[in-house]
């Protein structure tokens, strides 16, 4: 089953330099889909700090993404590299208290292959889900 | 600076266990200083505990504060109105701000999340490496500012020792032979002479002590 | 029974001396210190006992010593600063004397992370410099450190170690000149295989002067096998193996390595003995005890001399 009909709440913190326009064009999936997708633009994805990642899973995420740009293709140089390196170290972290790492995934874009955010979350959402709903959300009796 | 790192989350919960209402108290100096205690580490370790609590169907209260300098009474006497309110403070500290606050209130049950391991320097972005043992007797002015007791693995006054090979220490390639580096410092200097006398020995009372050390200054005392 | 060091009466008289190192057992038996005495007795000046090589707990220095020294044998305590502080250093030193033991060898030590015994803290109180000076001033002076009276000096011929291949190379020669200064009277270096580089550093000893105030036997350790020496070129730190060793080595058949091995020991040996400032050889058979005495015959430097 895709993660979009699992019903898995799902974050996406995004390089807004992958879609210009994706203050718009991701107005659709809002309404679509309400509280069960949530998006963050950043100016670089280097901006991403482990505690962002840590409140985005305590708030109820059940699969948190992060977007990058594709390596050596950064604006800002090497953000997207810093993103990489935070990304592993909150999946450290939140594999000590027992979560998957899989719940947070870095998602490199390709320069040969421009997408929106609306067709890239469109995709994200449509992968198989291979984790169920987070734990964290409280245990079932 | 100060360094430490977290201790494993494991060992964390294992101390926290039997407690519902834990206070965690950070300290933004040598620890914020290398990633392991500042107000930032206090969120993520606050976050993580939170989420495995409800992970286990748990019930806790996780506040979350962080004192500019928790070895100091005065920040210390920040936490004197809310303290009392938890079952357990959580201190990112280094043992010295844990074990300063636990002199201030004694009643109140303080734990560590950290190890503190050494004094040291950031050598680059998210590299510490140790430097100082304070052994209360400086000689940096006579080995050019590299100190022999830290970063000679045998702490040598008058190296080095035949195990030294490319600049390397025979204990682990990654570590470079202090003594190659007082040489050539010295060397560059033109103070090869500071090394031609023999050493004596250190005194070593002045880093043991009797006991632990203190310092006592009468002009700084009220 | 006071006596002398044989060792320092056959430098003094200008023979070419020859010492070998003698490995204590990991274990309590006496008659292995005895059986390695009765395999050097005759064939060296002295035997030096090694202390806990390598952070591996041994049989110690002190014991094995008076164990040679009743064999007839002329001993060396090694003495490493890593298990000791200068109040137990000293007293070992007191205590050498009192049995008899007339030769001490200061060094630093290998470092215990080395050793069966990591977590063991390295001691390290005084390095190895200032054990030298300490058992010089205890010798001549009649006094510990920090001056206090001993109420009778202790008897020693003080060496000390020099290892001619390792870094940083120029300094080499400036440090054996501050351990000379802090009273080495003989110095064994690490084993040389390349004798290129070991005859500029004597080069180097000889400019400073020392070769007239210390007392240099050459390192030497005959190799079982290509595998040894291949292992001592690449993991053991601070030696130099060069790539000729090796091959001739390797050129061997398996059966045949052990007498190559000792066939280039003697060689060594024949142009030490040629080498100027150079007063004898310290043959490291580790493990390997009764290889000396073939070393010792081949190297024509048998019997030893009456002293």
């Amino acid at each position: 089953m895709d993660q979009k009909s699992a019903g898995l709440s799902i974050t996406i913190f995004f390089c807004q330099q992958i879609d210009p326009n994706q203050d718009v064009n991701r107005r659709a999936l809002e309404r679509e889909l309400g509280k069960q997708i949530r998006f963050f633009p950043l100016p670089c994805s280097g901006r991403i700090d482990p505690l962002h990642l840590m409140r985005a899973l305590e708030s109820g995420a059940d699969k948190v993404y992060v977007v990058t740009c594709p390596e050596g293709a950064c604006r800002y140089r090497e953000g997207n590299v810093r993103a990489k390196k935070r990304i592993a170290y909150t999946q450290g972290l939140i594999e000590e208290i027992g979560l998957e790492r899989e719940r947070l995934e870095l998602i490199v874009t390709s320069a040969g292959n421009p997408v929106t955010i609306d067709e890239l979350a469109r995709e994200l959402l449509a992968r198989e889900a291979s984790i169920g709903p987070s734990p964290v959300k409280g245990k079932y009796a | 600076m100060i360094t430490a790192e977290r201790k494993p989350i494991a060992e964390i919960k294992e101390m926290l266990a039997p407690y519902r209402k834990i206070l965690v108290v950070g300290c933004g100096s040598c620890v914020a200083e290398c990633a392991s205690g500042g107000e930032k580490e206090v969120g993520l370790l606050s976050s993580a505990l939170r989420m495995d609590a409800k992970a286990s169907g748990k019930e806790i209260e996780v506040k979350e504060m962080t004192l500019d300098r928790q070895c100091v009474y005065e920040f210390i006497d920040q936490l004197t109105d809310v303290i009392h309110r938890y079952d357990i403070v959580l201190s990112l500290a280094c043992g010295a701000g844990v074990q300063a606050v636990a002199e201030v209130f004694p009643k109140v049950l303080i734990v560590p999340a950290l190890n503190t391991t050494f004094l040291g320097e950031t050598k680059e972005a998210g590299l510490w490496v140790e430097n100082c043992r304070g052994c209360g007797d400086c000689k940096l002015g006579v080995f050019a500012a590299v100190c022999p007791v830290t970063r000679c693995a045998k702490g040598l006054f008058n190296g080095p020792c035949g195990g030294s090979r490319t600049e390397r220490c025979e204990v682990d390639p990654d570590v470079p032979c202090a003594w190659q580096l007082i040489v050539s410092r010295l060397e560059d200097m033109g103070r090869l002479d500071l090394l031609r006398k023999v050493h004596p020995p250190a005194d070593w009372s002045k880093q043991q002590g009797k006991g632990p050390r203190k310092i006592r200054r009468e002009d700084q005392r009220t | 029974m006071i006596t002398e060091s044989r060792l320092k009466k056959i430098l003094h008289r200008g023979d070419f001396a020859v010492t070998a190192e003698c490995g204590p057992p990991k274990g309590a038996d006496p008659e292995v210190v005895r059986n390695k005495g009765k395999l050097l007795k005759g064939y060296v000046d002295s035997a030096n006992v090694t202390d806990n090589q390598t952070g591996v707990v041994r049989l110690c220095s002190l014991a094995a010593c008076a164990l040679l020294k009743a064999e007839g044998l002329d001993p060396v305590l090694q003495m490493v600063t890593r298990d000791r502080n200068r109040i137990a250093l000293q007293s070992d030193v007191l205590g050498a004397s009192a049995l008899g033991i007339r030769n001490i060898l200061c060094l630093s030590g290998d470092h215990q992370s080395f050793g069966n015994q990591p977590q063991a803290k390295g001691v390290f109180d005084i390095d190895s410099v200032q054990l030298i000076q300490a058992v010089r001033q205890m010798r001549d002076a009649g006094e510990i450190i920090g001056g206090e009276k001993l109420t009778a000096p202790p008897q020693l011929f003080i060496g000390a170690v020099a290892n001619p291949f390792a870094d940083p190379f120029k300094y080499r020669a400036a440090r054996l000149a501050t351990k000379v200064e802090a009273g080495a009277e003989f110095i064994q270096t690490q084993c040389i295989f390349n004798l290129k580089r070991f005859k500029e550093w004597m080069d180097l000893v000889r400019d400073y002067g020392m070769d007239n105030k210390v007392f240099i036997l050459g390192g030497i350790t005959p190799l079982k096998s290509a595998r040894m020496a291949e292992y001592m070129a690449k993991q053991v730190a601070g030696m130099d193996v060069p790539e000729e060793i090796i091959s001739r080595m390797k050129a061997a058949p398996a059966k045949e390595q052990r007498q190559e091995g000792i066939k280039i020991a003697v060689e060594t040996i024949q142009a030490l003995q040629e080498m100027k400032g150079v007063h004898g050889v310290h043959i490291m058979a580790i493990e390997w005890e009764d290889v000396v005495s073939q070393i010792v015959q081949e190297a024509k430097l048998f019997p030893r001399p009456q002293v």
